[in-house]
């Protein structure tokens, strides 16, 4: 254990994760010193990107550019425990409904979902039924889906019977394609839209595990953890740039344009190497945090002598890269579609985009902007297929707004403006893998811990809530050593009654038939 | 009949089935000064350190004409501030709220410490909701921030209001801001309590409209929720529904309906949708509808929805105590239906009067 006076800590990567850890030592009285290779932005993918600017009815109009991560979800209890604690939590802008658009060609049907699902009177895990009680949703589907339903209530109860974070259990080779085998396609569709827009792959790339974990977490347990909120402003301007004030106020630094290149143990503590604005520089630390994306911490782990070899067999999860559309149209697309308003939803079937958010109904930017104007604004997302992705910036441009076109066919002749931004690949594939290739926040390293939404962790939390937790968990980690109180974590909402009854039932009867299977 | 209480529950119950969530007030609270004569260390509204920066109340000509609008929404009203009695007519207000517009519930929350300069309000209210954090005077002068012997004068107010509550047919409440460093006395708030025959209500502290992370964190405080719990499940009068209690310790997602009951602020105008997105004077709500320009609540509201947008739908942004019981009451109608079934109705627990301020 070292002393107080004897802990330095250096943080790589400012992200949701970093900045967690370094919030979670400067309030313990640590002067953590975060490097951030962004050379503009600190907050990963919560940071800001460049703005768009047109001219529209005599007047110039600036947005703010960002990644494209708008949600704080109801099961983000530290994330918002922690942002309340420094008094930086914004006033949210709730979420009121989510759509679900499914394209065949020149039919494009919709149905509102997402008010049932958190506000259905069946209690969970059969609070989907309450999407039956919309005549729209019935009009989405056919009889072959009907008949197929049963077999998709199976395997939302059989994800009942084991949490794969929880237990840590990888599932190996098991996919989100053997998870809908036999499904109609059109139900695969739906869940591979909703799937997409949280671990955006395909099918036959998306983990099992993750994909359960993300079911469990989001929705399968509790009618409320589908309920969330719309930051109501960009993510820097809403979170990053207040976490960040807040720790250089307790003592904490960011430098902005610092990469990384190389580790290097020493008996006591690390020397850490990187570039700055061009220069080369070095510092000793007690402690690491790596808080960077998982592509990222993996290249250095692999880069630097002293990990090298032991990094040499990681695999941790892979990132997946994203493209982001907005359209600002002069008119609002009509109110009744069926779709209740939605202000939200996912595409399905042969759209090219996966989701969408319009966003004069979410930022105070573009609020401003539709009340000044009457116009509206869209964002959307496309995740994949990588083919897709690969696609020259206007023939990808031009799909999008095809899409919404087809969605809004309202909005035709009425764009003003639009634009396309690309993220690197470093969206998170949730995923357990196997302890010795995927890290966890204790590393084989001493003094060297690691934090973000791909950290193996007993954890449910998945994405900002989990780089959360994690950053914590690794702030305690170096707490401990340094013989300093550590910080409690808020336990996540347990499940609903009967999904916890159901859940017992399905737990015992798998374990019973793997003791069978293996003749225990 | 028009405009109860019991009435709005229903109109509203049809309209959340419809997914209206343009909801009929329970009671609106009309901040009728906010000017405080105390500086409670956990109020994050007003207190005396900020008088010099608050706006002077209406006239009493223009807040007669407030509550006439404010009545045509709901007949239960309650009162508050900053401090209430500080108001200059607040006897002639209260007066006017029961007998000229026809207020039949009316509640006030106060600091109680110039209660014995204005007895006559006694016989206009319901109930009357006191703060009282600590039933240690001395512990509790250094919440309060107003000199020494402040704490012990409200303790005599306090138990001098409740031995006048059969005599003027009101109920005393005594309200607890269970924060961490008065957790340990809010079981001596709530034996005072017992002991005086007065209702018990709390609400743990929040900071930044988020329960405070200690409490959060702390065995204690669910002992002490735990302990609240055996107490009105024995009888005792606790101002909570036990579906309230049970988020107050779970702090779970609830569906948020802040126009169950509104806030008037002292110069007329709507906090709209609630003081949390209010306050913010962002592009989701404000203070641009004044209730004194409209010629009914249902004008006003409508000239807020146009401006703003309608009100969220189960809204659950954060935990706005204010809004925790009415939210609940009005969405779980078995809740409720347990609450006036096990706990025999009374003047301290009805549709109305589970908003705890």
């Amino acid at each position: 254990m070292s002393d107080q006076a004897d802990c330095n800590v250096i943080i790589i990567g400012a992200g949701v994760a970093g900045l967690t850890a370094a919030l979670h030592l400067a309030e313990r009285g640590l002067h953590p010193l975060v490097l951030e290779a962004d050379p503009e932005r600190a907050g990963g993918r919560l940071k800001g990107g460049p703005p768009a600017q047109f001219e529209h009815a005599g007047q110039t109009w600036q947005f703010s550019g960002e990644h494209g991560i708008h949600a704080i979800w109801s099961p983000y209890r530290n994330l918002q425990a922690m942002l309340a604690r420094h008094r930086i939590r914004p006033v949210l802008v709730p979420a009121q409904e989510e759509a679900w658009f499914h394209g065949e060609g020149r039919r494009v049907r919709c149905s509102a979902t997402g008010s049932v699902l958190r506000g259905s009177w069946v209690p969970a895990p059969f609070h989907y039924l309450g999407l039956f009680a919309r005549p729209r949703f019935w009009a989405m589907l056919n009889v072959m889906d009907f008949f197929s339903m049963s077999r998709v209530l199976l395997g939302l109860l059989a994800s009942l019977s084991i949490d794969p974070f929880v237990e840590d259990r990888a599932l190996p080779g098991y996919t989100l394609a053997e998870y809908c085998n036999k499904w109609t396609p059109k139900l695969v569709a739906l869940f591979a839209g909703l799937a997409r827009n949280f671990v955006p792959a395909t099918l036959d790339q998306i983990p099992a595990a993750g994909f359960i974990a993300f079911l469990r977490f989001y929705t399968l347990r509790r009618r409320d953890a589908w309920a969330f909120c719309y930051l109501p402003d960009d993510g820097n301007t809403a979170i990053v740039a207040p976490m960040v004030s807040t720790l250089q106020s307790l003592g904490g630094e960011l430098r902005l344009d610092a990469t990384v290149t190389r580790l290097e143990q020493l008996p006591t503590g690390w020397r850490i190497t990187w570039n700055e604005t061009g220069a080369e520089q070095s510092a000793q630390a007690s402690h690491i945090i790596l808080a960077t994306d998982a592509p990222a911490a993996e290249a250095l782990l692999r880069a630097s002598p002293s990990t090298a070899e032991q990094a040499a067999p990681l695999r941790l999860p892979i990132g997946m890269p994203t493209a982001i559309f907005r359209m600002w149209f002069d008119c609002p697309p009509h109110a009744s579609k069926g779709c209740h308003n939605a202000e939200a939803g996912i595409f399905s079937g042969d759209f090219a985009l996966d989701n969408f958010f319009w966003l004069h109904r979410i930022y105070n930017e573009y609020i401003k902007w539709s009340r000044a104007t009457g116009g509206s604004a869209i964002e959307s997302h496309i995740y994949g297929p990588p083919e897709l992705l690969d696609q020259p910036d206007a023939t990808l441009l031009a799909i999008a707004i095809a899409d919404i076109k087809r969605a809004w066919p309202e909005l035709e002749g009425h764009l003003i403006h639009s634009t396309i931004s690309r993220n690197q690949a470093t969206h998170t594939l949730p995923d357990v893998g196997r302890p010795t290739e995927h890290l966890a926040i204790n590393t084989p390293w001493p003094e060297l811990f690691c934090c973000g939404d791909w950290v193996r962790d007993r954890n449910p939390a998945l994405f900002m809530e989990r780089a959360c937790v994690t950053g914590i968990k690794a702030a305690n980690s170096v707490l401990a050593e340094c013989g300093l109180k550590v910080w409690p974590l808020l336990p996540h909402p347990d499940p609903e009654p009967l999904a916890a009854l159901i859940e017992r039932g399905m737990r015992s009867t798998r374990l019973a038939l793997r003791r069978r299977v293996r003749g225990e | 009949m028009a405009h109860s209480p019991s009435l709005n529950y229903f109109t509203n119950l049809i309209r959340l089935l419809r997914g209206d969530c343009l909801l009929s007030p329970l009671v609106v609270s009309y901040c009728v000064t906010t000017h405080c004569n105390l500086n409670c260390c956990y109020c994050e509204d007003f207190g005396a350190r900020r008088n010099e920066q608050q706006p002077a109340p209406l006239a009493l000509s223009e807040a007669r004409q407030l509550l006439g609008i404010i009545r045509t929404a709901t007949d239960s009203l309650i009162l508050t501030g900053g401090e209430p009695l500080l108001y200059p007519h607040i006897e002639e207000l209260l007066a006017c709220a029961r007998s000229e517009v026809g207020f039949r519930h009316i509640s006030m929350i106060s600091n109680g410490l110039l209660l014995a300069r204005h007895p006559a309000v006694l016989d206009q209210l319901d109930r009357l909701i006191i703060s009282l954090d600590s039933a240690d005077p001395e512990a509790w002068d250094q919440t309060l921030q107003a000199g020494s012997g402040t704490a012990r004068q409200i303790h005599e107010n306090i138990i001098a209001a409740a031995s006048q509550q059969k005599a003027h047919g009101f109920r005393v409440v005594a309200h607890c801001v269970v924060t961490p460093q008065t957790l340990t006395q809010a079981r001596s708030v709530l034996e005072f309590c017992l002991e005086h025959d007065i209702v018990f209500s709390f609400s743990p502290q929040s900071v930044n409209n988020w329960p405070h992370f200690d409490l959060l964190t702390a065995n204690t405080y669910r002992t002490f929720i735990n302990y609240i719990v055996e107490l009105k499940l024995a009888g005792a009068p606790i101002l909570a529904s036990l579906a309230y209690l049970d988020m107050m310790l779970k702090f779970e997602p609830y569906a948020c309906y802040p126009l169950l009951a509104p806030r008037i602020l002292p110069d007329g105008t709507l906090s709209y949708p609630c003081r949390p997105i209010e306050r913010t004077g962002d592009a989701h709500g404000g203070r641009e509808i004044n209730l004194l320009h409209a010629k009914s609540w249902q004008a006003a509201l409508k000239q807020a929805t146009t401006y703003y947008g309608v009100p969220p739908v189960r809204c659950n942004s954060c935990y706005q105590q204010c809004y925790v019981e009415p939210s609940l009451m009005q969405s779980r109608p078995l809740a409720l239906l347990r609450e006036l079934v096990s706990f025999a109705p009374s003047r301290y627990a009805s549709i109305h009067t589970y908003a705890p301020g």
